[in-house]
């Protein structure tokens, strides 16, 4: 029940007053009390109990006047008004203030169709102050995201240090990157390189030469089969550590990567571990004097297809 | 407004205990910063065990130099640690006070006797220094006995082949679950002889009579000090004190440097002393001049030799002499 | 407030000048009406969490912006820059190692805060759209940490953050395009860190702002929930305003995370490995501890293979956020006593000793991976 202010207020017998004021339960948010002026002897406060039914202008109390009267009398310093403190849900529970404040409506909004086509208009308008800067911008961030690829062989070193089969040794080589407006840096890499005995050999290959294309697919590189030398990339494919030659207690000697425990055999295959596919090899020549160069590509982690990147 | 003379002796406790731990935490953290800056304190690898130890007092307070001594235990180094604990004793009197009168007047309805804050104190620190090595030795024992358990239950054939990664896993969960659950239990019992002996302290007091409004605006007032401008004077001016201590302290640069950037050691040179240098001089002279006589003496005699062979020779050799008297002369005058 | 005076009946002069706003701005009624929202059952500890947060943030920011004085985000000096706040310029270090412990201070309080809203059941009717807006300010909050980490450029950063995009790029069909976008190119460099940098201290903490800033407001809208026991007269005898007593309470909150930030300063300075190479050497890539749950994780079996990491980095985690996000409108009961909502506790319990245990079981690994 919702008393509106400055309604009369009737007890049993007779009239008693108006309502001054109403006070509200900050927990449950309902109307508990409304203040009474009883005509100037001393403002009432009295429980919602005591309310049999509220109209829009009169509130009729089940008590007579002589019970109402002999309530205690309203103390306004027990109270804050709903200014001066915030009450969540205030409006959507209590409705008392007393009737509407009006301000005239101006003719020209009365249009709707005014209204309608102007607010369209101005998203129209917004959208295309928008829509020239997205192409560009995409662009703009785009930019550095799809290299083309350098395919220059790298001289990395000499075969002579490879002193037995189907041991991975380590060669680390600088390359030149020049990357955006930085200078030209030396960037150290590494490969895996392995003199391979024809099982191993057997394994890499399965019988056919490995075939290396670029992004049109004309063929850049052919590593023959017959060749006793594989290169492998530094990069584990799970997701691009840098891994090691190492002996496993149950595995014998094998590549093992330290990030998460992916181990591959000599021939680059998959024993353990989350690794998606095998060690990736590199194109590679041998000169007849043992000099060694590759073509340093890299490769996506953590995809069963190889996708080359770089 | 529930009935809280049944409440159990482990819900006390823990009501009691977490509150007044929380109450003087801030203010013991506060001094354990500045001794940290003074570089006084050094805590070693169990930082978070140790750290809490010291500042869970007061139950800590006196257990934890019986586990750092009797067990060999040891949490850290530096005269810092046992000054925060001398700081831990008035504060968690002070914050024991305060929490027992809240309590008692919210749930128990009694009235704080005087000195409850003390009283318990005294009561809580002797319980935890006996009962905690306990604890320390059935948890340690429990969570040695459960790790290597579970390990061998690894090295076992029929587990032998599961992966690093799950073994570690559920090792962990099969001993972390045992450990824990033991832990509870003896905290358990722990709380519940500290429960005991905070109901025996509330048998003695009197009924508190006011509703519960009024009780509540008691203890909600006992918190605003009588004299707020010299109470609040008082905590601004220590707070100045600290940060002052603080800031003459703080190291300026850091304390774990790099390799890429130690700073040079730099070599104090020996203090200068003039009088010293003074004398050491004089006699180095004296030394020199003597030697000289000696030189010229032998070349007197070889002159004298020489006279026979040839005029010249001695003329120059008398010349000689006589320059060699000359520069020797000055020389000592110089310094 | 009365300042009531026999002597003189004019206002001073900073009475007058305040009166002169007021009757603008409507400054008083503004300022009770911000601070006078009566909390039902009172103010209590276990609401400071919220106020922690963006006390947090606030230090993070001026922290991060002095920071940024000496700090260069290329990769010829950014290193450099970082070890000369450490090494040379008075106090660096300590700000640095603030700044550092700081975000490990927000991820925890992060934590304290989701549990204390769920376990109060304060995300039910009519609380949805703040849970809502909270879950994406802990994913800012996380992307804070996690682009962060890369700036020092040392091989702990360098590493982390590859190993961290390479795993979003599992992602099907966006995978490849976000990681690209990330890293600026195929591979990490110089493009990664500006990047790294622009969302550090531009992006996200203009999105945090924001979105704080709709989190608070949509709060106010909803009142506090309060407490999910108590009689109707406990509760009415304790109910007392935000200010001062739970603005004390929050500021004593403060007070403690701030002290605990720099002790924690002091014990462990913020130390950088050597500068990033490509080759990680002899390092093991490591993030952040907030994600070594995730980290460990990954290395289970079950996750073995591409779509098994995508499953468990993406999948599995996208999938638990989900749920949280559709935690409001599944859990419909109102009862909000968190001891008559057995399976929310037990999955509460599940979820927080699961991440435990994940988390400890990655620091032990460490031992195992030579």
């Amino acid at each position: 029940m919702q008393p509106k202010l400055k309604s009369k207020v009737r007890a049993a017998d007779r009239e008693i007053g108006e309502v001054t004021r109403v006070i509200m339960d900050p927990l449950s948010r309902e109307v508990s009390h409304i203040v009474v002026s009883m005509n100037g002897s001393g403002e009432r406060q009295v429980a919602m109990a005591h309310v049999q039914s509220v109209s829009d202008h009169l509130v009729e109390l089940r008590s007579a006047a002589s019970e109402i009267l002999a309530l205690p009398a309203f103390k306004r310093e027990d109270f804050v008004t709903t200014h001066e403190v915030e009450i969540a849900h205030l409006e959507e529970n209590i409705h008392v203030t007393p009737g509407e404040v009006l301000v005239p409506f101006p003719e020209l909004e009365k249009s709707v169709k005014r209204r309608t086509f102007f607010m369209n208009f101005t998203h129209a308008i917004g959208f295309l102050i928008g829509l020239p800067i997205a192409y560009p911008v995409l662009r703009y961030l785009m930019k550095p995201m799809y290299q083309p690829f350098d395919n220059s062989w790298l001289k990395i070193g000499n075969v002579g240090k490879i002193k037995q089969e189907d041991i991975g040794v380590q060669f680390k080589y600088k390359k030149k990157v020049k990357e955006a407006y930085m200078p030209e840096a030396e960037i150290e890499k590494n490969v895996w390189i392995l003199k391979a005995t024809p099982a191993v050999l057997e394994k890499v290959y399965q019988g056919k030469d490995m075939e290396f294309r670029d992004a049109t697919g004309m063929s850049v590189w052919v590593n023959k089969k017959e060749v006793p030398y594989i290169a492998f990339s530094g990069k584990c494919p799970h997701l691009g550590c840098g891994y090691k030659w190492r002996q496993h207690k149950l595995l014998g000697q094998v590549f093992l990567c330290p990030c998460h425990l992916s181990i591959y055999d000599a021939a680059g295959k998959v024993l353990d571990g989350p690794a998606p596919r095998p060690l990736d090899a590199l194109p590679i020549k041998v000169s007849a004097s043992g000099d060694v160069q590759i073509v340093d590509m890299e490769f996506k982690a953590g995809t069963k297809a190889q996708i080359r990147i770089v | 407004m529930t009935d809280q003379e049944t409440t159990s002796p482990v819900k006390l406790a823990l009501k009691l205990l977490w509150f007044t731990f929380w109450t003087g935490f801030p203010i013991k953290l506060a001094f354990a910063l500045l001794f940290l800056a003074m570089g006084i304190i050094n805590f070693e690898a169990r930082i978070g065990l140790g750290f809490l130890m010291v500042l869970a007092s007061p139950v800590t307070v006196f257990a934890l130099p019986i586990l750092m001594m009797g067990l060999d235990s040891h949490i850290g180094e530096g005269v810092g640690i046992g000054l925060l604990f001398l700081l831990c004793i008035p504060i968690d009197i002070w914050a024991y006070g305060v929490v027992a009168r809240t309590y008692f007047l919210d749930r128990l309805r009694l009235e704080p006797p005087d000195g409850i804050g003390l009283s318990l104190w005294i009561k809580t620190a002797i319980i935890g220094a006996l009962y905690l090595p306990i604890l320390w030795l059935v948890v340690g024992f429990t969570t040695e006995t459960g790790i290597s358990t579970a390990h061998s239950l690894f090295e076992t054939e029929m587990l032998k082949w599961v992966p690093i990664a799950e073994r570690i896993g559920i090792e962990l969960t099969l001993w972390g679950t045992v450990s824990t659950a033991v832990l509870l239990v003896m905290l358990l019992i722990g709380l519940s002889i500290i429960g005991r002996v905070i109901r025996s302290a509330t048998t003695g007091a009197q009924p508190a009579q006011e509703n519960y409004q009024r009780r509540v605006m008691r203890w909600d007032l006992m918190r605003v000090p009588a004299d707020q401008g010299l109470m609040l004077t008082a905590f601004a001016g220590t707070g100045v004190v600290l940060s002052l201590l603080f800031w003459s302290a703080l190291p300026v640069t850091t304390p774990h440097p790099h390799e890429c950037c130690k700073k040079p050691e730099v070599k104090a040179q020996p203090p200068y002393k003039p009088l010293d240098a003074l004398n050491k001089d004089e006699k180095l002279i004296t030394q020199l001049t003597a030697q000289l006589d000696e030189l010229e003496k032998k070349k007197a005699e070889e002159g004298t030799q020489g006279k026979n062979k040839g005029k010249g020779k001695a003329g120059k050799a008398a010349e000689a002499k006589a320059d060699s008297k000359a520069t020797a002369q000055p020389a000592p005058k110089k310094p | 407030m009365q300042e009531s005076s026999s002597t003189s009946t004019q206002p001073t002069a900073l009475e007058k000048v305040i009166a002169f706003v007021d009757e603008r701005v409507g400054l008083k009624t503004l300022q009770a009406k911000m601070l006078n929202e009566p909390v039902p059952g009172g103010s209590r500890w276990a609401y400071i969490f919220g106020s922690i947060l963006l006390f947090i943030f606030i230090m993070q920011a001026v922290t991060g912006i002095f920071l940024m004085f000496y700090y260069v985000p290329t990769a010829d000096h950014a290193y450099a820059s970082t070890q000369y706040i450490i090494h040379d310029v008075d106090y660096g270090w300590f700000l640095l190692s603030y700044h550092f412990w700081g975000s490990t201070a927000m991820v925890v309080c992060v934590f304290a805060h989701m549990s204390q809203v769920f376990l109060w059941g304060a995300y039910k009717k009519p609380r949805e759209l703040i849970w809502l807006v909270g879950l994406a300010l802990f994913g800012l909050v996380m992307g804070f940490g996690f682009t962060g980490y890369l700036l020092p450029w040392d091989q702990r950063a360098y590493w982390a953050t590859t190993v961290g995009v390479e795993i979003m790029d599992k992602t099907p069909v966006v995978g490849d395009f976000m990681a690209r976008f990330l890293k600026g190119g195929p591979t990490p460099g110089q493009m990664t860190l500006s990047r790294f940098f622009v969302i550090h201290v531009m992006i996200l903490p203009a999105a945090l702002m924001g979105l704080a800033g709709l989190h608070i407001f949509l709060f106010r809208k909803a009142g506090p929930a309060g407490p999910f026991r108590g009689s109707v007269e406990e509760l009415k005898v304790k109910s007392d305003y935000f200010f001062p007593r739970q603005v004390w309470k929050d500021i004593v909150g403060m007070v403690t995370v701030f002290l605990s930030i720099c002790a924690m300063a002091f014990w462990e300075p913020v130390v950088l490995l050597e500068e990033a190479t490509p080759d990680p050497g002899d390092y093991h890539p490591e993030p952040e501890w907030y994600f070594l749950f995730l980290f460990q994780m990954l290395r289970l079996k079950i996750f073995a293979g591409e779509f098994g990491q995508f499953l468990g980095a993406v999948a599995l985690p996208g999938a638990f956020m989900a749920l949280l996000a559709a935690l409001p409108f599944i859990d419909r009961d109102p009862e909000r006593n968190i001891f008559k909502r057995p399976i929310a506790l037990i999955g509460w319990i599940v979820v927080m000793a699961t991440i435990l245990i994940f988390t400890v079981s990655a620091i032990i690994n460490r031992e195992f991976l030579d």
